[in-house]
C-alpha cells in the first residue's frame, strides 16, 4: 500500500505467499503423472515399481537440492555431479584398499568439503562467475578422475557393504534406504532455508546482493557455506548412486547434471536468485522421475523423451515468470 | 545521452582518453598474448614431433573447425549480454540434418542443402532469441530447455549414427591431403563478414550496446529486441556452420547429448579464454578462435611429453578459472581508480 510497508516484504515471505498456488499446480501435475503412469502400466503401483522410482528420485532430488541452494544465491553449481563421482571413486577405492567403511566415507566427505571450499571461496571472495568456476572445477575433476582411474583411484569396483545397503537396500515395504537418507536431508534443508539465519541470508543475497552487503551480510561467508553444503549434498548423492550401481565409473553421475537444474526450475526456484525453496524442488525431481519412468514404460524413443523434457522445462519456466510478472504488476500500482 | 553512445559505460567517465587507451591496449593485449601463447605451443609441439609440418597444422585447424564455429556462435551471444547453452545441441541438430540430406547427394545439391541448413540455423537462432525476449525466462534456462529439444529432434531425424556427404563437399572444409588453408579460409570468411557486421553496422553496435548496459542502450534508443534477435541469428549461422563442418569432418551425422554438452562447455571455455567478458559488451572474434586452438594444443602437447592427456583437462579448467579470476580482479582494481 504505502512505501513504508514495502521494506517489510522480505523476499521469502512474498515468495511463500505466492507459492501455495504454484505448489498446488505442481502437486496436481505430479498426481496426474502418477495416475497416468498407473493407467499406462498397472504394475506401477506395485512395491517393486514404486521402489525403483524412489531409488531414482533420491539422488536427483539431492543434486537438485544442491542446485536450489546455489540458485537461491543467484549462482549455479555445474561441478556437483563430478564431485559426486569423485567422492564415489574415493570411497570405492579406499574400501577396496582395505580401509574401514567409516574411514572411506570420511575421506570421501573430506574431498567434497575441499571442492566445495575452493568453489565457494573463489566465488565468494574472488568474485569468479559461478558458472565458470564450477565449469572449470568440473573440467579439473574430470581430468584428475580420468587420469586417476588408471592409477591411484583404480580398483574402485567394490563398494563397502554399508554403501551398498544404503544405495539399493530396502528397509520397509517399497521404501528404500536411500529414501530415508534423502528424507532426513530434505527436512534439514527445508529447516535451513526457512528457520535459520543462514537461510534468510541466502535469500537476501539472491534477492539483492549489494543491498545484503550494505546491510552488513558477510556475503563471502554465506556463499562459501552454500557451495560447501552443495558439494556435501553431491557427496551423499554420489555415495547413494555408487551404492546402487555397485561400481564406479566416470559416467556415474554426469547424466544428473542438467535434470538437477531442471528439477529446481520446475519447482519454482529462479536462477536469478532469491525466489524458490526446496519443497518445490522435491516435487520437481519427482515429476521428472515419474515422467521418465512413464516414457520408459511407453517405450517411446530417446528422441521424444529429450524433446518432451525440454518442452516441459520451458513451459513451466515460462509459466513461473509470467505469474511472477502478473503478481508484481498487481502489487506495484497499489 | 552522449555517455550511453559509447559501448563502454561500466567505467565512470568512459570518454577519458587514457581510460579508453588502457582499455584498447588491454583488449588488443589479450589477443596478442593469446597469439604468443599459441605460437609458443606450436613451437613446443614442433620440438616434440619428429617431422613437424603441414600435417600437424592440418590436424589442428581441421579437427577444431566445428568448435571454432561454436565458440564464435557463443561469442556473439555473450557480447550481446546473454549466454547460449544450446549451441552444442544446435550443432548436433545441423550435423544430423545435413548428414541426412546430403547422403547420396551430388556436389551441387549438397551446396544447396548447405545453404538451406544455414538458413535453418538462422531460423533456430531467431526462434531462441524470440523465446528469450517474449518469455522473460532467463536465457540459461531457455537454452537449457531448447538444447534438450534440439537433441531430441536430431535423434528423431537420425536415431542411429549415419548419413553422409559427397567427398567434394567435405573437401571444401577439410581440404585434400595435408592442405590446411581451406579450413583457415572457412574460418576467415565468416569471421570477416560477421566482424564487419558487428563493428560497422548500426545493428552490430547495438549488440555491443545491449551487452554493455541494457538500460543505457534502451535509453539511447537501441531496439533491444532487434539487437538480441540479430545476435542469436548470427549465432545460429555459426552453429549451422559448425554442424556442416562436423558433417564434413566425420563424414556423417550422430545425435548425441554427450557430444552436444561437451561442445557447449568447450565453446564457453573458449569464449572466456578468448577475452570475451561474460558480463557482455566486451570482446572480439579473433580471441575465441585462438583460444580454441590453444585449448586443443595443450592436451596434445602433454601427450607427446608422456603426460596423461587427461591432465590436459585439468590444465584447461585451471586456465579458465584463472583467466576469469584475473579478469574480475582487474575489473575491481579499475573500478576503484
Amino acid at each position: 500500500m504505502t512505501l513504508v510497508e514495502s521494506p517489510e516484504k522480505a523476499p521469502e515471505r512474498t515468495a511463500s505467499r505466492r507459492l501455495p498456488a504454484a505448489m498446488l499446480a505442481l502437486v496436481g501435475v505430479l498426481l496426474a503423472l502418477v495416475l497416468a503412469n498407473g493407467v499406462v502400466d498397472a504394475s506401477f503401483f506395485s512395491f517393486g515399481q514404486l521402489r525403483n522410482t524412489l531409488l531414482l528420485a533420491a539422488p536427483l532430488a539431492l543434486f537438485a537440492g544442491a542446485q536450489t541452494l546455489c540458485m537461491l544465491t543467484g549462482g549455479i553449481d555445474l561441478s556437483v555431479t563430478m564431485t559426486a563421482t569423485a567422492v564415489a571413486y574415493v570411497v570405492g577405492s579406499r574400501a577396496a584398499a582395505g580401509d574401514s567403511t567409516l574411514t572411506a566415507l570420511l575421506l570421501g566427505f573430506a574431498v567434497a568439503l575441499v571442492i566445495g571450499l575452493i568453489n565457494g571461496l573463489a566465488i565468494g571472495v574472488f568474485g569468479v562467475n559461478p558458472l565458470i568456476m564450477t565449469l572449470g572445477m568440473a573440467a579439473i575433476l574430470t581430468g584428475v578422475l580420468t587420469a586417476g582411474s588408471q592409477s591411484f583411484l583404480s580398483g574402485a569396483t567394490q563398494m563397502p557393504q554399508l554403501v551398498l545397503t544404503l544405495g539399493r537396500g530396502t528397509f520397509l515395504g517399497p521404501l528404500p534406504w536411500n529414501l530415508l537418507v534423502w528424507a532426513v536431508l530434505a527436512v534439514l534443508l527445508v529447516l535451513l532455508l526457512r528457520r535459520t539465519g543462514l537461510g534468510r541470508l541466502i535469500y537476501a543475497i539472491g534477492d539483492n546482493r549489494r543491498a545484503a552487503r550494505l546491510a552488513g551480510v558477510r556475503v563471502w561467508q554465506v556463499e562459501t557455506a552454500v557451495y560447501v553444503i552443495a558439494a556435501l549434498l553431491g557427496a551423499v548423492a554420489g555415495i547413494l548412486i555408487g551404492g546402487r550401481s555397485g561400481a564406479v565409473d566416470l559416467q556415474l553421475a554426469g547424466s544428473f547434471l542438467l535434470p538437477s537444474v531442471a528439477a529446481a526450475v520446475i519447482g519454482g526456484t529462479s536462477i536469478l536468485g532469491g525466489v524458490g525453496g526446496y519443497g518445490g524442488t522435491v516435487i520437481g525431481a519427482l515429476i521428472l522421475t515419474v515422467l521418465d519412468t512413464m516414457l520408459t514404460r511407453l517405450s517411446v524413443g530417446e528422441a521424444f523423451r529429450q524433446f518432451i523434457a525440454g518442452v516441459i522445462l520451458l513451459a513451466l519456466a515460462w509459466f513461473y515468470v509470467s505469474s511472477t510478472r502478473r503478481a508484481s504488476a498487481r502489487r506495484s500500482p497499489a | 545521452m552522449t555517455v550511453t553512445a559509447s559501448p563502454v559505460p561500466q567505467l565512470p567517465p568512459p570518454t577519458r582518453p587514457h581510460v579508453r587507451a588502457i582499455r584498447l591496449l588491454r583488449d588488443e593485449a589479450w589477443t596478442g598474448a593469446l597469439a604468443v601463447l599459441l605460437a609458443g605451443l606450436l613451437i613446443w609441439q614442433s620440438t616434440q614431433v619428429f617431422r613437424w609440418g603441414a600435417f600437424e597444422l592440418e590436424t589442428l585447424f581441421v579437427s577444431t573447425l566445428p568448435l571454432v564455429f561454436l565458440a564464435l556462435a557463443q561469442t556473439v551471444v555473450v557480447i550481446a549480454g546473454g549466454i547460449d547453452l544450446s549451441v552444442g545441441a544446435q550443432m548436433v541438430l545441423f550435423n544430423c540434418v545435413s548428414g541426412y540430406l546430403m547422403l547420396d547427394a551430388g556436389f551441387g545439391m549438397s551446396l544447396l542443402y548447405a545453404a538451406l541448413v544455414i538458413v535453418l540455423g538462422m531460423a533456430v537462432g531467431v526462434l531462441t532469441g524470440w523465446i528469450v525476449t517474449i518469455s522473460g525466462v532467463p536465457d540459461i534456462i531457455v537454452t537449457l530447455a531448447t538444447g534438450f529439444i534440439w537433441v531430441g529432434v536430431a535423434l528423431w531425424i537420425m536415431p542411429q549414427p549415419g548419413g553422409g556427404a559427397p567427398d567434394r563437399f567435405r573437401e571444401l572444409f577439410t581440404g585434400t591431403g595435408t592442405a590446411f588453408w581451406p579450413a583457415l579460409l572457412c574460418i576467415a570468411i565468416p569471421v570477416a563478414v560477421v566482424w564487419t557486421l558487428l563493428r560497422r553496422t548500426r545493428t552490430g553496435l547495438s549488440i555491443y550496446a545491449l551487452g554493455s548496459d541494457p538500460q543505457a542502450a534502451f535509453l539511447a534508443g537501441v531496439d533491444a529486441r532487434k539487437a538480441r534477435l540479430s545476435a542469436y541469428a548470427l549465432a545460429g549461422v555459426f552453429t549451422a556452420l559448425a554442424g556442416l563442418a562436423t558433417t564434413a569432418y566425420t563424414g556423417g551425422g550422430q545425435a548425441s547429448l554427450g557430444v552436444a554438452n561437451t561442445a557447449t562447455l568447450g565453446a564457453v571455455a573458449a569464449v572466456v579464454l578468448g577475452g570475451v567478458a561474460l558480463t557482455g559488451g566486451v570482446g572480439g572474434l579473433i580471441g575465441p578462435v585462438l583460444a580454441v586452438w590453444c585449448l586443443f594444443l595443450i592436451p596434445a602437447n602433454l601427450l607427446t611429453l608422456g603426460v596423461d592427456p587427461a591432465y590436459g583437462e585439468v590444465v584447461r579448467g585451471v586456465v579458465i578459472v584463472l583467466v576469469v579470476l584475473g579478469g574480475s580482479l582487474l575489473r575491481r582494481k579499475w573500478s576503484r581508480t
